[in-house]
């Protein structure tokens, strides 16, 4: 008994060791050799820890910016970094485990529903999954739900998104590609949709379309696909302009002997390098999962279609991409300065989102209207992707998160679909 | 027979470079050559120097900016990046020249 109890109180609780027996599950299954085992559960281990180190990083940067735009600006600034979320809930509010586990579940629940629906797609997007993962739980969590449930609750909700999601885009994806043979697996679907919607409303038509890969965009731009330059760009600007609206008196409180501009620049490049370690933890993590998840998924379910990550269709519409970035931006830029208007938190624009998610939707939104389309179809996308998280801010708030917010549309709506309808079904029962 | 180094490479170095990776992996496999097979994304890919990159077209403006040394690092551009047929079409010639394949 006493070594059950140890199993469980000293290794299942710790999320490194679960998400590795998971990849040992995986890399078993696959009847990898022993050394090959033992590597990769190791590396998924070590990629684990690199997360999460990667994750404090960032809860140190953030923690200096929330306090300088506090002071500034006299609101609270969110940044919406699912990255910051996910590191969050792994580390301070421990929930570590139960995220490793559903990230399994929803795996599983993906291979179920695609072996006996008509729908066969198989997400291969792993860090998506683990961001779906990690927003089921911190939300299940909250409404009430624990072990178990939170978990198997968890998986078929994401598994069912893992589904869906692909299925929706498919349409599109497929006059994009000109095949059928790959799907998309981005957890930003409703958002692609969305902007195809309005780019059809108010965008080009029938023969007067045209598309924005017949126009010639300014190559200065193009530096903007090396995501941590990007990423650098805006986050420069971002911390220096509020250290200095929050006054050298206060900034050089936190700053001590150094100056608090020089301060402000050092912690607004922290913060990438937080980015940057989690993502290389993620990189690793992945690495032996993903494998083993695709080769076991693909002897179960014939006919599998793999559902795969965004840029898969950058190449097919390189100029939207570039033109759904810009646009994206300025959409969640308007968002941010009308949504305290509406007492809604002021959302800071988020780069890797408005690059990836702004990107894929510029492609959708030049597919179905043309050059007017995507651009009139971003902002609104930018807008609309920025007003759905910013409905999480208070719950996120009250659970104890510093200065940021999800992003990533499909796992904010998994979210809002727990706090508005799966939660206060729970209470009243 | 020698080793060849290939890394993948794309924006964040998660998804859709890791996506090429598993391709890739299929049609070396099925060519019978030895290969070390990473992802990474693209500011850290030129630290790397491996023998060959593969990336998607998108980022070729970006990487005629880099300074590689044709000798020792060949690019190879995709546009479908999971395509086998594309990969094995592009790859073949450079592991020829690279004598990793014949």
């Amino acid at each position: 008994m006493s070594v059950v109890n140890f199993i469980i109180q000293n290794i299942l609780t710790q999320a490194s060791v679960t998400i590795a027996l998971i990849a040992m599950l995986g890399l078993i299954l696959q009847k990898k050799s022993a050394g090959q085992v033992i590597s990769g559960s190791l590396k998924t281990m070590l990629g684990f820890m690199v997360l999460s180190a990667g994750s404090t990083i960032i809860v140190g940067s953030l923690t200096y910016f929330g306090e300088i735009f506090t002071e500034g600006f006299n609101m609270q600034g969110i940044i919406p970094s699912i990255e910051a979320i996910n590191g969050q809930a792994m580390n301070e509010l421990g929930l570590g485990r139960d995220i490793a586990l559903t990230f399994l579940a929803i795996f599983v629940f993906n291979i179920i529903i695609a072996r006996f629906t008509r729908w066969k797609y198989i997400f291969l997007t792993g860090q998506a999954i683990l961001w779906m993962a990690t927003m089921t739980t911190v939300f299940g969590y909250f409404a009430g739900l624990r072990g178990l449930a939170l978990i198997l609750v968890g998986g078929f909700i994401g598994g069912v998104f893992a589904v869906a999601m692909p299925a929706i885009a498919q349409p599109f994806v497929r006059k994009i590609t000109g095949m059928d043979d790959i799907a998309l697996g981005h957890f930003c679907t409703v958002g692609y949709v969305f902007e195809a919607g309005v780019a059809k409303l108010f965008g080009e038509k029938g023969e007067k379309k045209k598309s924005v890969e017949d126009l010639k965009l300014p190559a200065q731009f193009e530096f903007l696909q090396d995501t941590y330059l990007s990423l650098m760009v805006v986050m420069i600007p971002l911390y220096i302009v509020t250290a200095a609206f929050a006054g050298e008196a206060f900034a050089s409180e936190l700053s001590g002997t150094t100056n608090y501009l020089m301060f402000a620049f050092i912690q607004s490049i922290q913060f990438v390098v937080g980015v940057y370690v989690l993502l290389s933890g993620v990189r690793l993590l992945l690495g032996e999962i993903v494998p083993a998840f695709r080769g076991i998924a693909m002897r179960l379910v014939p006919n599998a279609k793999p559902a795969l990550d965004c840029p898969v269709l950058f190449p097919y519409s390189p100029n939207a991409v570039i033109v759904g970035f810009i646009t994206t931006t300025i959409g969640s830029v308007v968002a941010m300065l009308v949504l305290p208007a509406f007492g809604l938190a002021m959302i800071l624009p988020g780069m890797l989102t408005a690059f990836f998610a702004g990107g894929t939707a510029g492609i959708f939104g030049n597919l179905t209207g043309g050059a007017r389309g995507a651009i009139i179809g971003g902002v609104v996308h930018g807008f609309f992707i920025t007003l759905l998280p910013a409905l999480l801010v208070t719950t996120f708030n009250s659970m104890g998160f510093v200065n940021a917010t999800a992003t990533d549309v499909d796992t904010v709506t998994s979210a809002l679909l727990y706090a508005w309808i799966i939660g206060p079904l729970l209470k009243a029962l | 027979m020698k080793k060849v180094n290939i890394l993948f490479v794309c924006g964040a170095g998660l998804g859709s470079s890791f996506a090429c990776q598993m391709a890739a992996e299929d049609v070396l496999s099925k060519l019978g050559v030895n290969a070390k097979l990473d992802h990474s994304d693209i500011s850290s890919a030129i630290s790397v120097k491996p023998d060959i990159i593969i990336t998607a077209q998108n980022f070729r403006s970006q990487f005629e900016k880099f300074s590689v040394d044709p000798k020792q690092t060949t690019i190879v551009y995709l546009k479908n990046i999971v395509s086998k047929p594309e990969i094995e079409e592009k790859i073949a010639p450079v592991l020829k020249e690279k004598g990793v394949l014949v």
